[in-house]
């Protein structure tokens, strides 16, 4: 029988032979160096790539953000003009919103889920590819506005119309940074939605034998519901953002007051985006944090059914909920009452995994290492944002609260404490796993001290700024409205939490070159994400398409080392009878349609469709030749010490 | 330190905590919604009291138990050796009861919320009888007020700007409209806000409990001089507030120039010598009392050089303000810019930027452009020109009205004359 299954499998070309096909459908192979980056489908290097690229983008929207304080630091002040100032703020939270927490949670997507499922790699690698470089092609059409003369977007990350319409954004110049802002966040859009139609796909079908739904590790699950959450909630800026476009460069009346278009319409599709697109953001972030809770308290998740359940419940409602943005719009009593309502309703699942969360403290052995710092810290400012957050949820008080510093301050708490503290510390979680070497505890605590101390100097006065009568989005302030010291205050703390963010990125450079070097499961860990056999892990992630027994699948590994040995055994030579470790081969395609995307976006921003549409003839004979090129693939064979050799095309 | 003696010295420092945030300011500002001046915004304050405590209570209770749990289970250095906690997976009775719990905290904000958004929306039918109506339009930067229930014999209703005078102690509904782009109406020690939408007839409702002089400003990002988008609000006595309306559907005032009056050429103050960008336009002395810095501008000056406000008047026409300025009675009928008819008895300058002394306002319309960059007096509106005109290539640097000192004087003199 083995002996039968050997030759039916090793007489079949698994790829055609490189040699008969042209020069252009030849895959490249290389492993290490340039084009090995620019053509890889590896979902670890992707997600590196989205690290580093969020990484950086994250610096970017800091740094704008310190510009802003240093110019309300002081009454009257005059550092930034008001229409910088404008680009500022627009730039600070598209740019910390679409190209700082969105991708890094995606290469938290990339790099973990497939190992926590104990996959080779996702469903569809060169889409993965495509995607991540879509993505930096629209955070270059977002961000070149700032080296052009029309200067940065400066409409505000919301876009409200009609002041996005050319006759307000527009008003002598031939000012494109609103169309770069359209452009850029659509083709940021296209990336995310096949991202996420990638993970939804890999999930559902490429899970390790036993790994059944309700053993998936929680973070696997957010990013399920991340996926779903974008998938339904992208198309409805899609369409805001199209007809927006077609307003402005072909003369529709969507939202042009002046030909009866309704600018109110632009606000339901924009929050019927934006509102689940706050839980896009901060479902990875709980993700992590219901990683590392167990992992640093020695026990499994309180309640797992229901922390899973409460993150269904959590993107359903959200869908529910978006007018909360818009109380102060007219909306009339019976919708206002009806969000409002609907609004609590969604503080009940949220309240759910706070409550699950310390239930895992409960009881463990709780081991305050860096990452588990930040998860705590996380879990007291989540839980502050939170509470603002019901405050909100009260229409009538939320007529006072909307638009003042107060909203400021309730979704920093609930976005930096939340989303940024978790994933920070999901960088000092993952970094032995990703590069084999860990952080150093006292700079690590040192970094999160001072980040903590920082994030709290700076955000917490903003609550009185607020309830004092500070509207936001606003470049400057008298100095007798009461809110000099407040807004000093925040300045101060937000250079505190520069220093802090700072320090953590040098320890983290520091770290990658010279950190101590550790072997695999530094943390005794309990998913499956570290049972790869090496850190970091080899391309092919396990030796052996790894067999689930239970929830927390690496722990049980590690409990049952004897079981799990004989089991390998066998499915290591099964694997090699169906012709060895099937791995996915490299494109250049990807990475030249997105180039297309990048050409014909920039093009069209600036109104020259003829070139336009020469960049839409680039991603055509991408795609072209994405398809011809076949679907490629090659073979890994592991020796005795798991040295992998391959073989490419041709026969084994 | 006992339990007692503790929590006696944490509660002493959370009220002179308080305490001093309210002395400090940090509470108590012009526009701080704490300090209500209405049922509206005492509503909305009641509305959010309850979210406060509910949330405080909850917050401690959880905290207290998160911070419990973290210190109780640390592991220590000797735990090293310790055997792994029980691997439990949860309690189901524990999680149900939670999430009853926080329903029911959840109820109890409910409720008032839902009672306070009926109330808000509008008017009591009991009071509609009393309401008095007003029309409030947002342009980028500046609030236009309309008063639709005072006729003007020939003209159409009563118009001013960026000072919206109302009767307090009686309900007034604020119908909002927009010119332009989105604006908003928010006068915090009255009433939270209300959006000002594009083809949509919002409105709200706001009362003063006494009269009072009330600060306000645009909350929704409108572009570039967003945040420089304010407005004041004054309540008045009825009879004041009767005496207030028929002045101002009276023409302009028109200064008189008898023989004894000396011909000056120029009124008494120092023109502020290249004041700064965003340099502050109050003064702490109107500060202390600006319901009374506001009667005082009802009155005429003192000092009133008429035969200069008389060269302002016709320097007003020639300088073609009045293509876009309305002085009933005057010259001009433009209604691209705030009327002017009673300009002299308004607080503010530059949409409630700066306060209305001569100074200041010779600094506004000398460079306007550094008081309020891209404002539309500066780069023109709806086909205008205003200080500067387009090239042939669209560019913005043909200057267009220029104005000297001895011209920024007389026309500073005509508009303080518009009593």
């Amino acid at each position: 029988m083995e002996a039968a299954l050997k030759t039916s499998y090793t007489e079949k070309d698994h790829a055609p032979k490189p040699s008969s096909r042209p020069w252009f459908f030849t895959r490249p192979t290389a492993k290490t160096g340039l084009i090995s980056w620019l053509t890889t489908v590896d979902h670890k290097k992707i997600g590196l790539l989205y690290g580093i690229f969020s990484l950086f983008f994250f610096l970017v929207g800091g740094f704008e953000a310190l510009l802003i304080r240093v110019q309300l630091a002081v009454p009257n002040n005059t550092f930034l003009t008001h229409q910088l100032y404008n680009e500022m703020f627009t730039m600070h939270a598209t740019t910390m919103i679409f190209l700082a927490v969105m991708p890094l949670s995606a290469a938290f997507f990339n790099y973990l889920m497939p190992l926590q499922i104990g996959a080779r790699d996702v469903a569809f690698p060169r889409l993965n590819g495509f995607a991540f470089w879509v993505f930096l092609a629209g955070a270059i059409i977002l961000n070149v506005g700032w080296f052009a003369k029309s200067g940065a977007p400066d409409a505000g990350w919301f876009g409200y119309a009609p002041l996005t319409s050319t006759a307000y954004s527009n008003q002598f110049a031939g000012d494109s940074s609103t169309d770069l802002w359209v452009m850029g966040l659509q083709i940021l859009g296209v990336s995310s939605v096949i991202g996420s139609l990638n993970f939804i796909v890999t999930i559902v079908n490429m899970r390790a034998p036993g790994l059944t739904m309700m053993r998936l590790p929680v973070f696997t699950w957010m990013t399920l519901f991340t996926a779903f959450l974008i998938i339904l909630s992208f198309p409805a800026i899609t369409i805001a953002l199209v007809e927006l476009m077609m307003d402005r460069s072909f003369g529709t009346s969507f939202f042009e007051v002046s030909k009866g278009g309704l600018p109110i319409l632009w606000q339901h599709l924009f929050w019927i985006f934006g509102h689940p697109e706050v839980y896009i953001l901060i479902l990875p972030a709980m993700g992590i944090v219901s990683e590392i809770l167990p992992t640093f308290s020695r026990k499994p998740l309180f309640g797992y059914p229901i922390v899973v359940f409460s993150g269904a419940v959590i993107g359903f409602l959200g869908f529910g909920v978006w007018s909360h943005h818009m109380f102060t719009t007219g909306l009339g009593t019976m919708a206002t009452a009806a969000f409002s309502l609907a609004t609590m309703a969604i503080a009940v699942p949220t309240g759910v995994k706070i409550f699950n969360w310390i239930g895992t403290l409960w009881g463990g052995q709780i081991h305050t290492r860096t990452p588990m710092m930040f998860a705590l810290g996380f879990i007291w400012m989540f839980m502050m944002g939170g509470f603002s957050g019901v405050m909100h949820s009260a229409a009538p008080a939320d007529a006072q609260q909307q638009d003042s510093y107060f909203v400021v301050a309730h979704f920093h708490y609930v976005l930096i404490g939340g989303s940024i503290f978790a994933l920070l510390a999901g960088v000092h979680f993952y970094f032995p796993l990703v590069f084999g070497r860990m952080v150093s505890e006292f700079w690590g605590k040192l970094s999160f001290w001072v980040i903590f101390i920082g994030f709290n100097v700076t955000f917490f006065p903003m609550h009185f700024l607020g309830l004092n009568g500070m509207p936001r989005r606003t470049a400057v302030y008298d100095g007798n409205m009461g809110w000099n010291s407040g807004n000093l205050i925040a300045s101060i703390g937000a250079f505190i939490l520069g220093v802090g963010i700072f320090i953590y990125f040098v320890v983290i450079v520091y770290t990658y070159l010279k950190g101590k070097i550790v072997s695999r499961d530094p943390w005794d860990a309990r998913t499956l994400e570290w049972a790869v056999p090496t850190v970091p892990p080899p391309e092919h992630n396990f030796h052996v398409t790894p067999t689930i027994h239970a929830r927390d699948a690496f722990w049980y590994q590690k409990t049952h080392t004897k079981e799990i040995a004989e089991e390998n055994d066998k499915h290591a030579k099964e694997e090699e009878s169906h012709g060895g470790i099937h791995m996915p081969s490299q494109s250049w395609f990807p990475i030249i349609t997105a180039c297309g995307l990048l050409i014909g976006g920039l093009f069209f921003t600036h109104h020259h469709f003829l070139a336009a549409i020469g960049g839409g003839v680039i991603v055509f004979l991408g795609v072209v030749g994405w398809a011809f090129e076949g679907p490629g693939g090659y073979h890994l064979h592991l020796d005795k010490d798991g040295n992998p050799t391959d073989s490419h095309g041709d026969k084994h | 330190m006992s339990f007692a003696t503790t929590s006696r010295r944490l509660a002493t420092a959370i009220a002179v905590a308080s305490i001093s945030l309210f002395t400090s300011g940090w509470l108590s500002g012009p526009q701080s919604t704490f300090e209500t001046k209405g049922p509206v915004a005492r509503s909305q304050l009641d509305v959010f009291y309850v979210t406060l405590w509910v949330t405080m209570i909850v917050f401690i209770i959880v905290a207290g138990v998160l911070a419990y749990a973290t210190l109780k289970y640390k592991a220590r250095q000797d735990d090293v050796d310790k055997p792994i906690p029980p691997q439990g997976h949860g309690n189901p009775f524990v999680e149900l009861g939670l999430i009853a719990l926080s329903i029911g905290a959840l109820v109890i904000i409910a409720v008032p919320t839902l009672r306070a958004i009926w109330y808000t929306y509008d008017i009591p039918e009991s009071e509609r009888a009393n309401a008095y109506e007003v029309n409030a339009q947002g342009l980028q930067w500046w609030f236009r007020f309309e008063y639709p229930s005072e006729q003007i014999d020939g003209t159409g209703i009563l118009v001013n700007a960026n000072e919206l005078v109302i009767p307090a102690g009686r309900p007034v509904r604020v119908n909002l409209r927009t010119a332009d782009v989105i604006h908003a109406f928010w006068v915090p020690k009255l009433a939270g806000k209300v959006d000002m939408m594009p083809n949509r007839g919002n409105h709200l409702w706001l009362k003063a409990d006494e009269p009072g002089y009330f600060w306000g400003q645009c909350a929704e990002f409108c572009g570039e001089d967003h945040a420089v988008m304010r407005f004041r609000v004054i309540a008045l006595a009825q009879d004041d507030f009767t005496r207030w309306i028929a002045n101002q559907k009276a023409p302009a005032r028109t200064v008189s120039v008898t023989p004894e009056q000396p011909k000056l050429q120029a009124a008494g103050y120092v023109p502020l010598v290249n004041p700064k960008r965003n340099a502050p336009g109050y003064t702490a002395g109107f500060d202390a009392d600006p319901f009374g810095g506001w009667k005082r501008m009802q009155e005429v000056d003192a000092g009133e050089e008429a035969k200069l406000a008389l060269d302002g008047r016709a320097l007003f026409k020639e300088k073609t303000c009045i293509t876009c300025h309305t002085v009933r009675g005057h010259d001009g009928m433009g209604v691209n810019a705030p009327d002017l008819t009673h300009f002299g008895s308004r607080t503010t300058v530059a949409a409630g930027l700066l306060e209305n002394s001569k100074q200041n306002l010779h600094r506004w319309i000398t460079n306007p452009n550094n008081v309020k960059p891209g404002n539309k007096m500066y780069v023109g509106v709806n086909g205008m020109s205003g200080y500067i005109k387009p090239d042939e290539k669209g560019d913005m640097t043909i200057e267009h009205i220029k104005l000297n000192d001895s011209e920024a004087r007389a026309i500073v003199e005509y508009l303080h004359s518009l009593k």
